[in-house]
């Protein structure tokens, strides 16, 4: 019992001194954000990919998986460069949605009245999510980045889109996807200097489930977003990589 | 100072210590070993995707080649206090890093303390 009293007294002792998050702002992601996983999560595919790839891969349908197997990944490490058919880093392609995520650069939000923008360091990317109450069409032109229709509910932004093209890929192993996705972001503010954000994938075509995840981001006060150019910087590396 | 290559298990606690980075080709460099050098600046590119620095060895069995090795993207190493200006021509360094797979005198550099002795940070927190 007194061990259990000194126990207690101590994990009292340490609470008491973290310090207290402050309470984040009410309907207000502004700011520019990272992503940073908790201290010893042990998520390093998170720059990669949505989950372990090991021990929760997603469900994939037949089409799904034969296009998976015919993808030739490098930042997950397995291809050169003058190997991969990543539609990146061969063609510059925009990211897509989801994928932009995994560029390891911060992305800032904007609100106005009627538009709320996600603005991604890499590469310029924007994404104009509309809250204006418009709903997304049945038959959108297919766009990189897709549609973006944007919503509160309660403090959370829940941003829905669709209307993708079928030439990006999910993540940064090869998962594809079809012109039927449907991304599904739930940011949630945790406290001040920190968002949580739940993206759900669906795609009947590629996806025999939906596949979801959590990624984390911290706030980061002092950052300012960069220039990063795909086309006027990435085409260029595989030279370096490439010369004797 | 001895150019040195490291023994796979020294190499694995480099790697295991450093953040998993998403950098493009790394399939290229062999992720077992590691190398250092202490070197004399010739050039530096901040430019994207990732700065090069470019040097001459200066001491070791490879005293007189002329390596580059790359780092991440210029935003990040800005936002962790770096500068064009950080590394100039004629400065002295030791950086250590893993070295392409096929002999290629370039490397993923993993380390680097600068002119003034103490470690340049090589990502932003």
């Amino acid at each position: 019992m007194r061990t259990l009293a000194v126990l207690l007294l101590a994990s009292t002792t340490l609470a008491a001194q973290q310090p207290t998050p402050a309470p984040a702002p009410a309907r207000d992601l502004g700011g520019v954000w990272m992503m940073r996983n908790p201290p010893g999560s042990n998520r390093g595919w998170t720059s990669f990919t949505f989950t372990d790839p090991k021990l929760e891969p997603p469900a994939l349908t037949a089409w799904g998986e034969a296009r998976f197997k015919a993808a030739r990944d490098s930042n997950g490490g397995t291809y050169r460069l003058d190997e991969t058919n990543d539609p990146v880093l061969t063609r510059c392609y925009p990211p897509g949605v989801p994928r932009v995520y995994f560029h390891p650069y911060p992305f800032e939000v904007v609100h106005t009245p009627t538009v709320t923008f996600l603005m991604y360091e890499y590469d310029h990317m924007l994404r104009r999510v509309y809250i204006d109450g418009r709903a997304l069409g049945p038959d959108l032109d297919p766009l990189w980045m897709g549609h973006s229709v944007g919503r509160w509910d309660g403090n959370d932004f829940v941003v829905e889109s669709t209307g993708f093209n079928d030439r990006t890929w999910l993540d940064r192993l090869g998962h594809a996807h079809s012109d039927r996705l449907k991304v599904t972001e739930r940011f949630r503010r945790i406290d001040r200097d920190h968002l949580h954000l739940d993206i759900t994938m669906e795609d009947p075509v590629a996806l025999a489930k939906p596949w979801k995840t959590t990624f984390f981001y911290e706030l980061r006060p002092g950052w300012e977003l960069g220039e990063i150019s795909c086309s006027g910087d990435y085409l260029e590396w595989s030279k370096v990589e490439a010369r004797k | 100072m001895r150019t040195m290559w490291c023994a796979v298990a020294i190499a694995l606690g480099v790697a295991l210590s450093m953040p998993l980075q998403a950098h493009h080709g790394g399939a290229a460099y062999d992720q077992t070993k590691s190398v250092t050098f202490e070197g004399t600046v010739t050039e530096m590119q901040f430019a994207n995707p990732h700065v090069l620095v470019y040097w001459d060895v200066q001491s070791g069995d490879a005293a007189g080649q002329k390596w580059s090795g790359w780092l991440t993207a210029p935003n990040k190493l800005a936002r962790a206090g770096w500068s064009r200006k950080t590394l100039n021509p004629g400065d002295t360094m030791t950086v250590s890093g893993t070295p392409h797979k096929d002999g290629t005198h370039v490397l993923q550099i993993r380390k680097l303390v600068g002119p003034d002795g103490a470690d340049l940070p090589l990502t932003e927190n």
